[in-house]
C-alpha cells in the first residue's frame, strides 16, 4: 500500500524560539484513521497546521501524494490545500452567514477569484452543499445563522464545508474537545464514516483515549515534539499510557 | 562600568534640565511681576552650579532616576528629590497662572458682557415681525401724509425679533405726534416673519448632507486602506511592514491636522462653501476611519481566517469570505458614528468657510443677532442630540448582530 503523507525530519521553530516540533518522520496510508494523542503543548496542532502550511515549518519535507508541499507556492499550494480537508476545535465557522454559505466557502479553492468577487453561486455547487448538509443531518439548518446552532452542530456543518472540498485527507485539530461526551461521539461517528465509506484518510488528535480506541485504525503519540509511540490503538496500555502522559496522569472514562 | 558612565551622564542632563526650568520659571516669575532683568549667562551657570552641587551631595532627581543611592530611596518626603518635586510642580502652576492670565475677578464681574447671547439663548428669535404691506395700503387710502409714508416704506419687511424692538424702530423713524396717531395700529398689524428660520433650517440641512456626504466619499478610501493598515493581515515580510507603516503613518498625520486647519485650506482652493466643508471632514474621516477599521480587522477572530485558507482559497477570497462577514457590522457602527462626529465638526468647520449651519452662525454672531444666534445654537444642539441618540440605538443593534 502506497503512502498519502510522508513527513521527514520535520522541525519546527517558533519565532520565540519554542522547538515545538523536534524531527518528526511519519508516515500515513491511504484509508488510515491516524489518532494523535498528546498532551497540550506536544506540538499535536503544530504538525497538523504544518501540513497544510497553516504555519510555516523550519525544516524538512512532507510529501503529500507525491508532491513536495513545503516547496508549492501561489496556486500550487491552493491546488493542494483543497485536497486537504481541515477541521478545527472551535469549528471556525463564519458565524454571522448562513449554514449553507458556510458549507459553500468549502468550495472556494475550485473557484476562480474573480469569479467568487460577485458572490455568484454556481448550480451545482448548492446542490453539492445541499447533499452534504443532508448527509450530517442538517439540511433544515440551511438557511440558519450558524451562531444558533449548537455546538454539535456547528462542528458538523464544518465536517459538511470539509467534504465541499472532496478532499483526499481530513486534519481534525481536536474536533471534539469542546463538545460534551454523547456530542462528542457523535461528530466521531460521523468522521469515521467518512474514513469508511469514502476512503478518505483521517488525521485526527484527541484527548480521549476511549474514542481514540473505538474509531482509530492507528494511534501516534507525541510528547514535547517528538513521537513517542507508534502503533494500534489496543497496544495502548497503562505503560505506554503513562509514557505519553506522564507518571501522574490517570486514564479519565468519559461514559 | 559604561552603563555606570551612562547613567550618570543621563542623571547630569537630568539634573541639569531641571534647574535650568526652575530658574527659567523663576526668572520668567520675577520678570514679568517685578522686572527684574538678569542675563541669560547667569541662569545658564547658576542651574550649572546647583546641578553640580545636588548632584554631588547624592540627592536628586537625575540620581534618583538613573543613579539611586541610600538617602534617594527615602520616602519622598524625607528626600531632597522629593521636595524639589513639589517645588517645581509649585513653580509650573504659578507660571502657568501668569501665562493664561487667570483673572477670577473678571470671572466674576463681567458677566454682564455675556448678557446679550445669554438673552438669545434664553429667548431664540424663532418667529420673528414686520410690518405688513397692507397696513401701509390702508394708511394710503386714509389720506396719510406723503412723507410719513415715505418714512414707512423704508422699514416695511424689514424683520425684527420682537414686537418691542419694531416699536423702538417705528419710534426712532416717526416723531412723537405721528407716533401717537400711527404707532398702535401699525404695530397691531404686524405679520410674522420666518425668514431666520427658513434660513437658518436650510442651513442646518446642509451640515447635515455635507457631514453625510464626507462619510460615503470617506468610506471606500478608508474601507480599502483599512486592510493594508491591519497588522494580521499584512504579511511580515518587507513589503507587508512597509505598506502597513506607510498607510499608519500617513493616517495619523491626517488624523493629527484638525478638520479646521483642512477646511482652511480647502476653502482657498475650492472657495468658501459647503464643498470645501465637505472636502475637509471627508479627508478627516478617511483617516479616522482607516484607523478604526483597521483595528477592527486586528479584533477579528482568527479561526475562520485559518479555516478558508484551509479549503484553498486565495487571499481575497478569504478577506472577503473570513474577514469582511465580520467586520461588516462594526464597519457600519463606526460609519454611523463618523456621520455624527461630522455633523458636529462640520459647525466647527463652517465657522472658517466650510459652508452650512456655522458659516451662518459665524455671520450672525458678526452682525450682534443674539437672538438669531440662540436660535441657531438651539437648532445645532437639536440635531446633535437627536442624532446622537439615533446612532446609539443603530450602533446596540449592530454590535449586537
Amino acid at each position: 500500500m502506497s503512502y498519502l503523507l510522508e513527513i521527514r525530519e520535520l522541525h519546527k521553530i517558533y519565532e520565540g524560539g519554542t522547538h515545538a516540533l523536534k524531527g518528526i518522520d511519519l508516515n500515513v496510508r491511504k484509508g488510515e484513521f491516524l489518532i494523535l494523542l498528546g498532551l497540550s503543548g506536544s506540538g499535536k496542532s503544530t504538525l497538523l497546521r504544518c501540513i497544510n502550511r497553516l504555519i510555516e515549518t523550519s525544516s524538512g519535507e512532507i510529501i503529500f501524494d507525491g508532491k513536495n508541499v513545503l516547496q508549492m507556492k501561489g496556486r500550487n499550494l491552493r491546488y493542494i490545500r483543497r485536497q486537504i480537508g481541515m477541521i478545527f476545535q472551535q469549528f471556525n465557522l463564519i458565524k454571522n452567514l448562513s449554514t449553507l454559505t458556510n458549507v459553500l466557502t468549502g468550495k472556494l479553492g475550485y473557484v476562480n477569484t474573480i469569479h467568487s468577487l460577485g458572490f455568484r453561486r454556481c448550480r451545482s455547487d448548492v446542490a453539492a452543499a445541499e447533499k452534504n448538509l443532508e448527509r450530517v443531518g442538517l439540511l433544515e439548518f440551511r438557511m440558519k445563522k450558524t451562531r444558533n446552532l449548537s455546538g454539535g452542530q456547528q462542528q458538523r456543518v464544518a465536517i459538511a464545508r470539509a467534504l465541499m472540498q472532496n478532499p483526499r485527507l481530513i486534519l481534525a485539530d481536536e474536533p471534539v474537545a469542546s463538545l460534551d461526551p454523547a456530542t462528542a461521539d457523535s461528530v466521531m461517528r460521523y468522521l469515521g464514516e467518512l474514513n469508511k465509506k469514502d476512503n478518505i484518510t483521517v488525521v485526527c488528535s484527541l484527548h480521549f483515549l476511549s474514542l481514540a480506541r473505538k474509531y482509530g485504525s492507528r494511534v501516534v503519540a507525541l510528547k514535547d515534539g517528538e513521537i513517542v509511540f507508534d502503533g494500534l490503538p489496543s497496544e495502548i496500555n497503562e505503560q505506554k499510557f503513562k509514557d505519553i502522559y506522564g507518571e501522574e496522569a490517570e486514564e479519565v472514562e468519559i461514559r | 562600568m559604561k552603563g555606570q558612565i551612562k547613567n550618570t551622564l543621563k542623571g547630569l542632563m537630568v539634573d541639569f534640565l531641571f534647574w535650568l526650568y526652575l530658574f527659567g520659571c523663576l526668572y520668567y516669575l520675577l520678570h514679568n511681576n517685578w522686572g527684574w532683568t538678569v542675563r541669560n549667562k547667569f541662569i545658564l551657570i547658576t542651574a550649572m552650579f546647583f546641578t553640580g552641587l545636588f548632584f554631588l551631595i547624592g540627592d536628586s532627581l537625575g540620581r534618583k532616576s538613573f543613579l539611586p543611592t541610600a538617602s534617594t530611596n527615602r520616602k519622598w518626603s524625607h528626600s531632597v528629590w522629593g521636595w524639589l518635586l513639589v517645588i517645581v510642580l509649585i513653580v509650573t502652576f504659578l507660571v502657568g497662572w501668569n501665562i493664561v492670565e487667570v483673572n477670577p475677578y473678571k470671572f466674576f464681574t463681567k458677566f454682564r458682557n455675556a448678557g446679550g447671547i445669554t438673552s438669545g439663548i434664553f429667548d431664540p428669535s424663532i418667529v420673528g415681525y414686520q410690518l405688513s404691506n397692507q397696513s401701509l395700503e390702508e394708511l394710503k387710502l386714509d389720506g396719510v401724509d406723503q412723507e410719513i409714508l415715505e418714512k414707512l416704506s423704508g422699514i416695511i419687511g424689514k424683520r425684527y425679533n420682537t414686537r418691542k424692538v419694531c416699536r423702538d424702530d417705528l419710534k426712532r423713524i416717526l416723531d412723537e405726534e405721528e407716533f401717537r396717531i400711527y404707532g398702535e395700529i401699525l404695530l397691531s398689524k404686524t405679520e410674522k416673519n420666518m425668514t431666520m428660520l427658513n434660513q437658518a433650517l436650510t442651513a442646518l440641512a446642509e451640515t447635515i448632507f455635507l457631514a453625510l456626504l464626507a462619510t460615503i466619499f470617506a468610506i471606500p478610501f478608508a474601507f480599502i486602506l483599512s486592510f493594508f493598515a491591519a497588522r494580521n493581515l499584512m504579511p511580515h515580510t518587507f513589503l507587508g511592514n512597509s505598506v502597513y507603516i506607510i498607510i499608519r503613518t500617513i493616517a495619523t498625520i491626517f488624523r493629527s491636522i484638525e478638520a479646521i486647519v483642512w477646511a482652511i485650506i480647502f476653502s482657498v482652493w475650492v472657495g468658501i462653501g459647503p464643498f470645501a466643508g465637505m472636502l475637509a471632514l471627508m479627508i478627516h474621516s478617511i483617516a479616522a476611519l482607516t484607523k478604526l477599521y483597521s483595528e477592527q480587522i486586528e479584533n477579528i477572530d482568527h479561526g475562520p481566517v485559518e479555516a478558508i485558507k484551509a479549503t484553498g482559497a486565495s487571499t481575497i477570497q478569504t478577506w472577503i469570505f473570513a474577514v469582511i462577514p465580520q467586520i461588516i457590522s462594526p464597519y457600519l457602527a463606526f460609519t454611523i458614528y463618523r456621520w455624527d462626529i461630522n455633523v458636529r465638526m462640520a459647525t466647527i468647520v463652517g465657522f472658517v468657510g466650510g459652508g452650512g449651519i456655522g458659516l451662518l452662525l459665524m455671520q450672525q454672531q458678526q452682525l450682534l443677532r443674539w437672538h438669531n444666534v440662540g436660535l441657531i445654537i438651539w437648532l445645532i444642539a437639536a440635531v446633535v442630540w437627536t442624532m446622537d441618540m439615533i446612532s446609539a440605538k443603530v450602533r446596540t443593534k449592530l454590535t449586537s448582530m
